[in-house]
């Protein structure tokens, strides 16, 4: 176990670190470390070889204490400014995926003076008129009791896809991870449950407050957050760069754990 | 000592389904197509359900119920309120339970402070006001984050009960709902305020908060058996912690019930419409079959360590109510109770004696059940059922709740 309890500001925050090298803040989505997983991933030890990955556990998520007052993004951005200034981050590189993408995004707007770059992961936040966000919400609840295809099917490339299968089997999991599941859908409903879902309406328009380096990553066939947000980004960020990941859907850290982790590692320390 | 109170519940069920719902559609909640109500069938379809609630109260029966639910087939009261306010005019002895209007889902609780004062000054003081968290189908229809509901909830009802019993005008700081000028006109009848019921699914959140209050706690669980009673117990024990004292009607029961001349004939009358109600109405909210919307990551609201508990028991892809397979399987749930007066007086008295409630809320009325079964299906039981039930269980309370007869009058 290499995390850490953080005290910052009145809370405790769970932070895993790994690895040496430059500094990135990695922040997390559904499918993930501090989401479905309890341990760090193929993707945060690959990512570890090439620099000092600092991963912190979103409110109620892991060990960090819930915050019951926690209503919007804005409490989540200053929760996250406390939690960089108690790991003394002055300037960094901020790395996300899924809604930890959207964080991150909402973090670099605002400050864009303390992020040197930013890697975005099949984030989401946008709102693009006609093409909405999956309904991640609704899919979490099994058909027939116990089959899981939905939300594999907007998580991961396809209701069976291998990867899918492995990190949301049919029926009952273990209960770990099953809360693990619970705490970070409980997370992302306070925040993303409404509108629906998953975005902050005035981000798009915002994004030009970040002038720093910014690459976007996305899955293919990524049907949870379509591809036409990927545009998005890659039109409102001053300096973007956009791969797609051939033969992915939304969970590229889990589906394709070390290409990702060579492409981050290799921007952060470009 | 009082007798066991006898509650008509109506949940105005969607009765014109097609025959092959079941396969075609894979929930009747949410998102099941509003193209299938058939607006010619469905003419005169609220006025046979309010003459049957009127006619509950003709009867006898101690009070009708009403609940909210929204864009579903199960229950076609979005607005219970209004059923009320019709009630209030064509019913003169019952109260009226509105349980109750779920207060996430609505923009402002003040509102509903002012329309239950109405509906209390419009019944004659016979209203009992009910609050509802609401669950995962209300989460969806009116995106209400679900972690937050259980917070806007409890401070909705005290800023309601505080709207009826302390002079107006006064500020509400919030957070939730802040308000600067506090000053419901009307005020209720009844004084200090109409009686409040609380509906809970046995989470510890829920009986802690009501029972600080010095509410009724109603279980919202449709079947019955150990648990039951182990839910009166941590109410009784949650109540104790208070310092206030469990009787029978501190809790109340929701079960269903059909009344015929005999065993045999009140399964030939039923059959079709409890298994129209199991089938097609709790698809989606108590069937395995589906898309079960009720519970789960997707609507957490309850706290992560109740999320366990229920998790550690919880088997999933076990069957449900609404799997119910045949009369013996629908028998061991002790839900829907059917059969001879006499059966079901026999099976009640022992869900009394089980569960130690004073107040059973009955369903008459099931799925696509005709008006004419329903009315024959309440009236048996008020005449050939409800009278040996009130003198029976006189003597239960009397026996397990014997300080109650120094107790002042339950409300």
């Amino acid at each position: 176990m290499t995390g850490a309890l953080l005290h910052a500001a009145g809370s405790d925050v769970w932070v895993e670190s790994l690895g040496d090298g430059k500094q990135v803040v990695y922040l997390h989505g559904i499918a993930d470390l501090h989401g479905i997983e309890t341990e760090p991933m193929a993707f945060h030890r690959a990512l570890a070889e090439t620099c000092s990955v600092i991963a912190p556990a979103h409110p109620g998520c892991a060990r960090t204490e819930e915050d019951e007052t926690l209503e919007s993004m804005d409490d989540v951005v200053f929760h996250y400014l406390r939690v960089f200034d108690a790991l003394e981050l002055d300037t960094f590189t901020l790395a996300g995926s899924s809604l930890g993408g959207w964080i991150a995004a909402e973090i670099a707007v605002r400050h864009p003076e303390r992020i040197d770059r930013l890697a975005l992961i099949g984030p989401t936040c946008l709102h693009v008129p006609g093409h909405p966000i999956g309904d991640v919400f609704w899919f979490a609840q099994p058909d027939d009791g116990v089959r899981f295809d939905g939300l594999r099917n907007l998580l991961f490339a396809g209701p069976r896809s291998e990867a899918g299968l492995e990190m949301i089997p049919d029926a009952k999991d273990k209960i770990e991870r099953e809360m693990g599941k619970y705490r970070v859908f409980r997370f992302a409903s306070l925040i993303g449950f409404k509108p629906p879902y998953l975005y902050n309406p005035r981000l798009r328009e915002r994004l030009d407050r970040y002038g720093g380096p910014a690459l976007i990553l996305w899955g293919e066939n990524d049907s949870m957050v379509p591809r036409q947000h990927a545009d998005a980004y890659f039109d409102g960020l001053r300096q973007a760069r956009l791969e797609v990941i051939y033969g992915c859907g939304h969970s590229l850290i889990v589906e394709a754990p070390t290409g990702i982790a060579d492409i981050v590692g290799e921007f952060i320390n470009g | 000592m009082h007798p066991v109170k006898l509650f008509c519940w109506h949940f105005m069920a969607y009765p014109y389904l097609p025959e092959d719902f079941d396969e075609k559609y894979d929930t009747g909640w949410v998102t099941v197509p509003n193209s299938l109500w058939n607006r010619e069938k469905a003419k005169g379809l609220y006025q046979e359900y309010i003459d049957q609630l009127v006619y509950a109260d003709e009867l006898g029966f101690d009070g009708m119920v009403l609940n909210e639910h929204h864009q579903n087939i199960y229950g076609l009261m979005p607005s219970p309120n209004m059923i009320a306010a019709a009630l209030s005019q064509r019913t003169k002895n019952g109260k009226i339970v509105v349980l109750g209007n779920i207060l996430p889902m609505h923009l402002n609780p003040l509102r509903i402070a002012e329309e239950y004062a109405m509906l209390d000054c419009m019944s004659g003081g016979r209203l009992i006001a009910g609050f509802a968290v609401g669950g995962g189908p209300e989460a969806f229809n009116y995106d209400v984050p679900s972690p937050r509901a259980r917070r806007q909830f409890w401070e909705a009802i005290d800023l309601i009960v505080k709207t009826w019993t302390d002079d107006g005008p006064f500020v509400h700081e919030g957070p939730e709902y802040p308000l600067r000028y506090v000053n419901a006109w009307p005020r209720p009848e009844q004084t200090p305020h109409p009686p409040v019921w609380v509906p809970g699914a046995r989470s510890r959140e829920t009986m802690e908060n009501a029972a600080q209050r010095g509410y009724a706690y109603f279980l919202s669980s449709r079947s019955h058996g150990d648990q039951t009673r182990q839910a009166a117990e941590a109410y009784a024990a949650t109540m104790a912690k208070y310092d206030r004292s469990y009787t029978p009607f501190d809790f109340g029961i929701l079960l269903s019930v059909y009344v015929s001349e005999t065993d045999e004939q009140a399964k030939i009358e039923s059959r079709e419409s409890i298994w129209y109600f199991l089938r097609n109405c709790l698809k989606g909210h108590l069937r395995t079959k589906g898309r079960t919307l009720t519970w789960g990551p997707g609507v957490p609201s309850t706290s992560p360590e109740s999320w366990r508990g229920f998790l550690e028991n919880w088997q999933f892809g076990a069957d449900q109510l609404g799997d119910t397979r045949d009369w013996e399987d629908l028998d061991r749930r002790a839900s829907i109770i059917v059969g001879s007066p006499e059966t079901v007086r026999e099976k009640l008295i022992a869900l009394v004696e089980l569960a130690q409630t004073g107040n059973l809320l009955i369903q008459f009325h099931f799925g696509n059940m005709s008006d004419e079964l329903a009315r024959k299906s309440m009236r048996l039981f008020a005449e050939r059922v409800a009278p040996a039930l009130r003198a029976e269980s006189k003597d239960v309370f009397a026996r397990d709740f014997p300080e109650m007869e120094r107790m002042e009058p339950a409300q």
